[in-house]
C-alpha cells in the first residue's frame, strides 16, 4: 500500500495546485463582479421596496410593491417603457438587416484590405456619443446641411424637424450598435465553410434557398448573439436618447437616472431599473426561443 | 448521364491566366482525371464546369447543351468537395435528400431514393446521424451519396480523397471507381496525386501553368510523354542534360557519348526511367549503352531498390532493381556498370 500512497498524495498535491491556479484565474473577476455589480443590485432591489415621502424627499424603510404598482398604473411611465421596447426592437431589426450583408462581405472577402474594412466598421465607436450628437446637429438641425439643401432645392417650405425626434434617436442607436452586430456575425460566418454554400448551389438551390436552408441556420448562433447584444445595448441606451432625443423624448435609462439625481427618489428609481432589467431579460429569452424553434423546424 | 465538352476554355485575372485555352471531350461514362501540381489550373477548370467560376472565354457543353452561362443550381452536376462540405446542421438523410427536395420530388420518392443511395455507399442505417458523428471515410461516402442522389449528368470530384489516411484512400479509390463503372457515370476528378490518378482514370489530362500538356491513357503518359514536364510529373525519371550531336547521338554535359533514338541536333535532355536501366558488376553486353560508374547512394524500398550511380562528375543516374533472391545488390562506393538500350531513353529538345 505504501508504494501507492506516495504517488496518490503527489497526485492530490498536483490537483490542489491546479485548483489554486484555477481560483487565481477566476478569482479577481468574480470578486469584481460580486462587489461592483451583484451587491449594488441586491441593495437597489431592497431600496425599490421602500417607501418615499415626496414632501421631505426621504426614503422610509418598508416592504411594499407600491413603486412597481405606480409604474404600471401610470400611462406616462408605461408609454416610456413602450417607446423603449419599440426603439430597441426597431434598432435590432435594422442592425440585423443592414449588418448581415455587410458581415457576409467582410467574412468572405479575399481582399488584402480586409483589415481596413474591419477598422472602418469599428470606426464609429471611436467617436463618443457627445461628439457624434454635436456632429449630427450640424447636419440634421433646423439650420443643418440637410434642411438647407432641401430648402434650397425647393422640396420643402419649412425646415424638417429631424433632431429631437424618435427617428433621430433610432438612427443614432443604430450607428452605435451596428458595429457590434457586424463583428459578431462576421466571426460566425467566417467559421462556415464556403464550400457548404457551393454544395447547396450545385445541388440545385438558388441563392435565396441556400440562404434560408444553409447559411441562416448555420449563422444562427451569431445572429442570436448579435441580436442579444444589440437589443440589450438599445434597451439601456442612455446618452443617445438624452442627446438626440431632446428634453421631451423619454426612454427608460434616462428616466432611471432622472429619478435618482433630480427627484432623489431612490425607491422609484430602483424599481424602474429592475423593471427595465426584467423586461430586457424576458424579451431576449422569448425572442431567442422563437428564433431557435423556427430554425429547428 | 451525358457527355461533356470543354471548348477553348480560359480564365484570366488581369494578366494572369489561371486556365488557358483548354479543350477536352469527355465521353458518356468516361472517368477523366485532371492531374497537375498545385496552381496548374485543374481546380479552376473543374469549378468552371460546376459553374462556380465564369469562364473568360470558351464554352462548356453538357449533354450537347451549352451551359457556359448557367448558374450552378441550373446545371445537373454532382460535386464532391475536398472538405466534403456536408451540411453540419442536417442529418445524413437530410443531406442526401437536399438535392432531391430542390428538384421538388415527392416525400415518398425522396425517402426511397435516399435509402437506395445510402445503401449504394454502404451507409444503410446511418441516415439519422449527424455528419460530425461519422468518421472521415463515412463523411466522404455521404458526400458521394449526396452528389449521386440527384442522378447528375456529370460527377465532379475535387481532390475527394486527400483528407483520408493512406490505407483508407486505397480502398476508397477502388470503391469509387467500381461505383462509377456500375452506374456509368461521366466523371471528372481533380487530383495532384499521380498514383491516385493512374489507378482511377480511363484517361488523364496533365496540366501545368493553366494549360493542358498531354491527354492520354496511363500508358501513353508514361511511355510516350509529350514533353519534359509530363515525363517528370508522371512516374519517376532521371534527366541528363546535354546536346544531340546528330539524330541517335547524345553527348551529356559530363562528356558521356550515349546512343539514343531520334532528337534534333541542339540542346536537349535525355530522360531515362529508373527501371529501364540495368546494373551489373561488369560491362553489360547486348545493350546500346554500357557505362562504368560508382554507387553513391542506395535506397531500400522493400520490393524495389533504388541505386544512384555517378557516371561522370556531372551525370548521376537512378537505377531501380527488383529485390530478388540471389540478385546483384551493389553497395555504396562499389564500382559498377550501368546499361540500357537506346530505345529506353527519350530525348526532349529544348
Amino acid at each position: 500500500m505504501a508504494d501507492i500512497a506516495i504517488p496518490y498524495s503527489a497526485v492530490a498535491a498536483k490537483r490542489r495546485r491546479e485548483g489554486l491556479t484555477a481560483a487565481a484565474l477566476v478569482g479577481p473577476a468574480t470578486i469584481f463582479v460580486t462587489f461592483c455589480l451583484l451587491a449594488p443590485l441586491v441593495i437597489l432591489f431592497r431600496y425599490s421596496l421602500n417607501e418615499f415621502v415626496p414632501t421631505t424627499k426621504v426614503m422610509v424603510e418598508a416592504l411594499t410593491p407600491a413603486n412597481y404598482i405606480r409604474f404600471f398604473t401610470d400611462p406616462y411611465y408605461t408609454a416610456i417603457l413602450a417607446t423603449t421596447v419599440r426603439v430597441a426592437v426597431l434598432v435590432t431589426a435594422v442592425c440585423l438587416l443592414l449588418g448581415f450583408p455587410l458581415a457576409y462581405v467582410v467574412a468572405r472577402t479575399q481582399s488584402r484590405f480586409k483589415h481596413l474594412l474591419i477598422i472602418s466598421i469599428i470606426l464609429p465607436l471611436f467617436v463618443g456619443n457627445a461628439v457624434r450628437a454635436a456632429g449630427w446637429m450640424t447636419i440634421f438641425g433646423t439650420k443643418g446641411a440637410v434642411n438647407a439643401t432641401l430648402l434650397w432645392l425647393g422640396l420643402i417650405d419649412a425646415p424638417l424637424q429631424i433632431m429631437f425626434t424618435e427617428t433621430a434617436v433610432i438612427i443614432g442607436i443604430i450607428a452605435v450598435n451596428l458595429p457590434f452586430m457586424v463583428l459578431t456575425l462576421q466571426s460566425v460566418i467566417e467559421g462556415i465553410d464556403r464550400a457548404v454554400e457551393e454544395a447547396a448551389f450545385s445541388l440545385g438551390a438558388p441563392p435565396g434557398t441556400m440562404f434560408r436552408r444553409v447559411l441562416w441556420p448555420l449563422a444562427l448562433p451569431g445572429i442570436v448573439a448579435g441580436t442579444i447584444l444589440t437589443f440589450i445595448l438599445a434597451m439601456n441606451a442612455y446618452a443617445t436618447p438624452f442627446l438626440l432625443g431632446g428634453p421631451r423624448f423619454k426612454m427608460m435609462a434616462p428616466l432611471v437616472y432622472d429619478q435618482f439625481t433630480k427627484q432623489a427618489n431612490w425607491p422609484f428609481g430602483g424599481s424602474i431599473a429592475f423593471i427595465l432589467m426584467t423586461v430586457t431579460l424576458l424579451l431576449t429569452v422569448a425572442a431567442n426561443l422563437l428564433l431557435q424553434r423556427r430554425a429547428a423546424r | 448521364m451525358a457527355d461533356l465538352a470543354l471548348n477553348g476554355l480560359s480564365k484570366h485575372y488581369g494578366d494572369f491566366y489561371a486556365v488557358r485555352d483548354v479543350s477536352l471531350a469527355i465521353a458518356d461514362g468516361e472517368f477523366l482525371v485532371l492531374l497537375g501540381p498545385s496552381g496548374c489550373g485543374k481546380t479552376t477548370t473543374l469549378r468552371m464546369v460546376a459553374g462556380f467560376i465564369e469562364p473568360s472565354a470558351g464554352e462548356v457543353r453538357l449533354g450537347g447543351q451549352d451551359v457556359t452561362l448557367l448558374p450552378p443550381w441550373k446545371r445537373n452536376a454532382g460535386m464532391v468537395f475536398q472538405s466534403y462540405a456536408l451540411f453540419p446542421h442536417m442529418t445524413v438523410a437530410q443531406n442526401v435528400a437536399f438535392g432531391l427536395e430542390m428538384r421538388k420530388l415527392g416525400r415518398v420518392d425522396i425517402d426511397q431514393r435516399v435509402e437506395e443511395t445510402l445503401a449504394l455507399v454502404r451507409l444503410d442505417g446511418f441516415g439519422g446521424r449527424l455528419p460530425r458523428q461519422l468518421s472521415g471515410g463515412q463523411q466522404q461516402r455521404v458526400a458521394l451519396a449526396r452528389a449521386l442522389a440527384i442522378r447528375p449528368d456529370v460527377l465532379l470530384l475535387d481532390e475527394p480523397l486527400s483528407n483520408l489516411d493512406a490505407k483508407l484512400r486505397q480502398e476508397v479509390r477502388i470503391e469509387i471507381r467500381e461505383l462509377q463503372r456500375q452506374l456509368g457515370l461521366t466523371t471528372v476528378m481533380v487530383t495532384h496525386d499521380q498514383e491516385e490518378a493512374l489507378t482511377m482514370a480511363d484517361r488523364l489530362v496533365v496540366m501545368n501553368e493553366g494549360a493542358v500538356r498531354q491527354v492520354g491513357t496511363q500508358r501513353d503518359l508514361y511511355e510516350r510523354p509529350a514533353d519534359r514536364f509530363v515525363a517528370g510529373f508522371v512516374g519517376r525519371t532521371t534527366f541528363l542534360g546535354g546536346t544531340v550531336k546528330a539524330p541517335g547521338r547524345f553527348r551529356s554535359d559530363g562528356g558521356l557519348a550515349l546512343a539514343c533514338t531520334g532528337g534534333r541536333p541542339g540542346r536537349a535532355v535525355l530522360s531515362l526511367r529508373p527501371e529501364r536501366a540495368m546494373v551489373g558488376r561488369a560491362a553489360l553486353s547486348g545493350l546500346d549503352n554500357s557505362l562504368p560508374g560508382t554507387v553513391e547512394f542506395v535506397s531500400y524500398l522493400g520490393a524495389l531498390i533504388d541505386i544512384h550511380v555517378r557516371l561522370s562528375p556531372k551525370d548521376r543516374l537512378v537505377v531501380q532493381i527488383a529485390n530478388r533472391d540471389g540478385g546483384f545488390t551493389p553497395e555504396v562506393g562499389q564500382p559498377v556498370h550501368v546499361g540500357w538500350p537506346a530505345s529506353a531513353g527519350q530525348i526532349f529538345n529544348e
